[in-house]
């Protein structure tokens, strides 16, 4: 038996001992606090997903920046540092300049197109109908088909001779005979070529920007809509000022993602066109593929693949600020 | 021839050393000797696997009878496990790139069109005693076969077959028209000008794909034009001939065909001829054969002719190229020779298969009849190609400028700017620069 215990109470010095304690060891190793613990739970939590990111991200990231300043070829093991030279030969190349041309337009375009049929296709997903499950399954079909297949598919519908676009608009007496001026060659005229590549782009991705928004539409409580009609809100008033600012977030990393996607779509074109007729669809990813893969100049390749990076950024920027200022 | 006499031997002057090197050597000698006779592959070989990786064959039955019946046989009877896949020709470059990179993958694997010899010589393996001994057998190859796989005196890859591009006409409409046989270029010119306003136009592909490489190639040389001078290393693309095979090819566009020629691709002439509307294609001998299987009747007018003369007599055949390569870091390279050996031992047979569109490469078994195409009274012409067939880089080899000129389609993209109306000069100025920028770019590097 001790004495603190005689006195029926601790000895004051000892309790205060006792009370400094774990505040001492606790200043002495930070990491054993509550809130620290928490934190290092939050990042071991994060780690695999940022590891995901850095080694499937940031590794090619960093190895396409080396072979861009490198005169890497696909067959050659040795690579030697020639600075910015495999710009600069991208930079004086004429195809250059058009595939970046063509990549700006293709962007643009299919972004417009897929916010307009996207936002009109999701408002129509929104109301109740008979086989609306059986709709939302059909409308996601282009986009979870294999692009090979889906692509050659449209290589037959846009085919010069046997359409079945062509066909049909003829017969409808809309176009000219086959043979005749008046017969649209979908990938042989140059500003058709473009119009029908992006037509594909869209189709194929349009139902993405509507399941993305169709998932925002759908978080809208119904109680804020019904007091913005109570409030006498037209549809487009409650689309511009309820409905867009509450699924805002949403919006954003949808057009992220579809601006990713379409900058970065070499499929369709190659398989399509190849770049083609006279480079008048020629962009940017088809140029590097053909330069860095079909010709082996790596290092030329990821150059003008790297060329993508400054029509990202921005897009990304824009984005990241926008959802930060909602944020606060 | 021995005169009977006994040889005089000096048994004394032969140790027991002496004689177990000269008996053993004689043994050894003797049973390479019969091996190579026989083809029958060292026993080290026996209980290994050997993956080749080779394009789909437009001919369906020749990957049936290749994986079913001609590896197997050899695989059985060498006890090595043979395993062959199959992918588009398109696709064979960036899988040749992804497994240098990887240093792994296939033993053999095939080079279709794009030859890239050049590019990947280092990680070849130096199959020169291959080419070499199986040259000898068959009484050489042809000229414009060892540029293709030969870098700095050594060779890296065996030809395999190549694949022509003939004329491919309708008689019919020929005939009828009192129209001469396309012999020669100017003749096609006027049949085309002459049926397209009957509903009968020609159609070569004046967009970037494939035949448009090699078609317009066929046409520029055979008007005598060139690419690059035998080195490879100077550019000759800047020519007279050059600028007469562009007026000559608007020239044809205006008059014979229609606009859809800037949307084809390389399967469009095809179905142009069996649809019955062209007149004439330029194009491999799929078109001829898929025309046989879908539209009889127009296949039983539907002729075939040799590479038509330029305006000075030259016939120049352009051809897709196919070549076997070996990695280095292969560890099975010498099932890899023996099987190229075997293969090319084949040679008539693999041609026999594929229904005539396998062309050999070996000088021996150019010699007429030929099989199938022999036999075959409409394409015993095609027997006459092998003295004027050439390839990309013509009349240099397929060099690694070269190879860039043809994947960015800077030929067909400047015979297509003509025909869609730019002037000449300035399309020359695009093309030689283009050429030209090319060139610098690998000089520098």
């Amino acid at each position: 038996m001790t004495g603190s215990s005689l006195s029926g109470g601790l000895d004051p010095r000892v309790r205060a001992a006792a009370v400094s304690a774990p505040v001492r060891s606790a200043a002495l190793r930070p990491w054993r606090t509550q809130s620290a613990q928490r934190l290092a739970f939050g990042y071991a939590l994060l780690a695999p997903a940022a590891l995901y990111v850095l080694l499937l991200v940031g590794a090619p990231f960093l190895f396409s920046l080396y072979l861009a300043v490198s005169d890497a070829n696909v067959g050659d093991p040795v690579a030697r540092f020639i600075g910015l030279e495999n710009f600069r030969s991208a930079w004086e190349m004429d195809t250059f300049w058009i595939a970046l041309q063509n990549s700006v337009i293709f962007l643009v375009v299919a972004a417009v197109l897929k916010s307009l049929l996207g936002t009109s296709l999701a408002f129509l997903l929104l109301q109740d109908f008979k086989g609306k499950k059986l709709v939302r399954g059909l409308v996601v079909i282009p986009f979870t088909l294999p692009i090979a297949i889906s692509v050659l598919s449209w290589k037959w519908m846009y085919d010069s001779q046997f359409s079945v676009i062509n066909w049909v608009l003829s017969r409808m007496g809309l176009i000219g005979q086959f043979g005749t001026d008046g017969w649209p060659i979908w990938l042989g005229d140059p500003k058709l070529a473009l119009v029908a590549c992006i037509l594909v782009n869209v189709w194929r991705t349009f139902p993405f920007s509507a399941i993305v928004l169709l998932a925002g539409f759908t978080s809208v409580p119904s109680e804020v809509i019904d007091a913005a009609k109570v409030d006498g809100c037209s549809f487009l008033q409650r689309f511009r000022h309820v409905v867009v600012p509450m699924i805002f977030p949403i919006l954003m990393i949808g057009f992220l993602f579809d601006t990713v996607f379409t900058l970065s779509d070499l499929s369709v074109v190659y398989l399509l066109t190849q770049g083609g007729p006279g480079n008048a669809t020629k962009i940017l990813p088809v140029l590097a593929y053909q330069i860095g893969i079909q010709a082996g100049n790596l290092g030329r390749g990821a150059a003008i693949a790297l060329f993508l990076v400054p029509l990202l950024v921005p897009a990304l920027i824009l984005v990241l600020r926008n959802l930060k200022r909602r944020e606060y | 021839m021995s005169d009977g006499r006994p040889v005089p031997t000096d048994v004394h002057s032969l140790s027991r050393r002496g004689f177990l090197k000269t008996t053993g050597a004689g043994v050894a000698g003797g049973a390479l000797a019969t091996m190579l006779d026989a083809r029958q592959a060292p026993a080290q070989i026996k209980g290994t696997t050997l993956r080749i990786l080779q394009w789909s064959h437009f001919i369906p039955a020749y990957d049936t009878w290749f994986d079913n019946v001609f590896v197997k046989e050899w695989g059985d009877k060498n006890g090595v496990k043979v395993r062959v896949d199959h992918i588009p020709h398109l696709e064979l470059p960036a899988r040749m790139a992804a497994e240098f990179a990887a240093g792994a993958g296939h033993d053999i694997i095939m080079n279709g069109s794009s030859i890239l010899t050049r590019l990947y010589y280092k990680s070849l393996a130096d199959i020169t005693d291959v080419y070499d001994s199986v040259g000898k057998k068959y009484g050489g190859w042809i000229p414009t076969a060892g540029p293709l796989v030969q870098v700095e005196g050594r060779t890296y890859g065996i030809p395999m077959f190549y694949i022509l591009l003939p004329m491919t006409w309708r008689k019919d409409l020929f005939d009828a028209n009192n129209l001469k046989a396309p012999d020669t270029w100017e003749l096609a010119r006027v049949a085309a000008r002459t049926l397209k306003p009957k509903g009968h136009p020609t159609g070569i592909q004046f967009s970037q794909c494939a035949d448009a490489n090699l078609n317009w190639r066929s046409l520029l040389f055979s008007f005598g034009g060139a690419e690059a001078d035998p080195s490879g290393e100077n550019i000759l693309i800047d020519s007279k001939e050059t600028r007469e095979a562009l007026r000559f090819a608007k020239a044809l566009f205006d008059e014979g065909m229609t606009a859809e020629v800037f949307s084809w691709d390389d399967a469009s002439d095809n179905r142009y001829l069996a649809s019955g509307v062209a007149c004439w294609i330029h194009d491999a001998i799929s078109a001829y054969r898929s025309t046989e299987d879908t539209n009889p009747p127009v296949f039983q007018n539907t002729h075939l002719a040799m590479e038509p003369a330029g305006p000075g007599g030259k016939r120049v055949s352009v051809s897709a190229a196919n070549v076997y390569m070996v990695w280095k870091f292969s560890k099975n390279q010498q099932a890899a020779k023996e099987f190229l050996a075997h293969y090319m031992d084949n040679d008539l047979e693999g041609m026999k298969q594929s229904r005539g569109y396998n062309m050999p490469y070996l000088l021996g078994n150019t010699k007429k009849p030929m099989p199938i195409i022999g036999a075959d009274p409409k394409m015993q012409i095609l027997q006459d190609f092998p003295k004027i067939v050439a390839f990309y880089g013509y009349p240099g080899p397929f060099t690694t400028p070269i190879q860039e000129v043809v994947n960015l389609f800077v030929l067909p993209d400047m015979f297509t700017r003509v025909a869609r109306g730019q002037n000449v000069e300035d399309v020359m100025k695009w093309g030689v620069g283009e050429y030209r920028r090319i060139f610098a770019k690998h000089k520098r590097a």
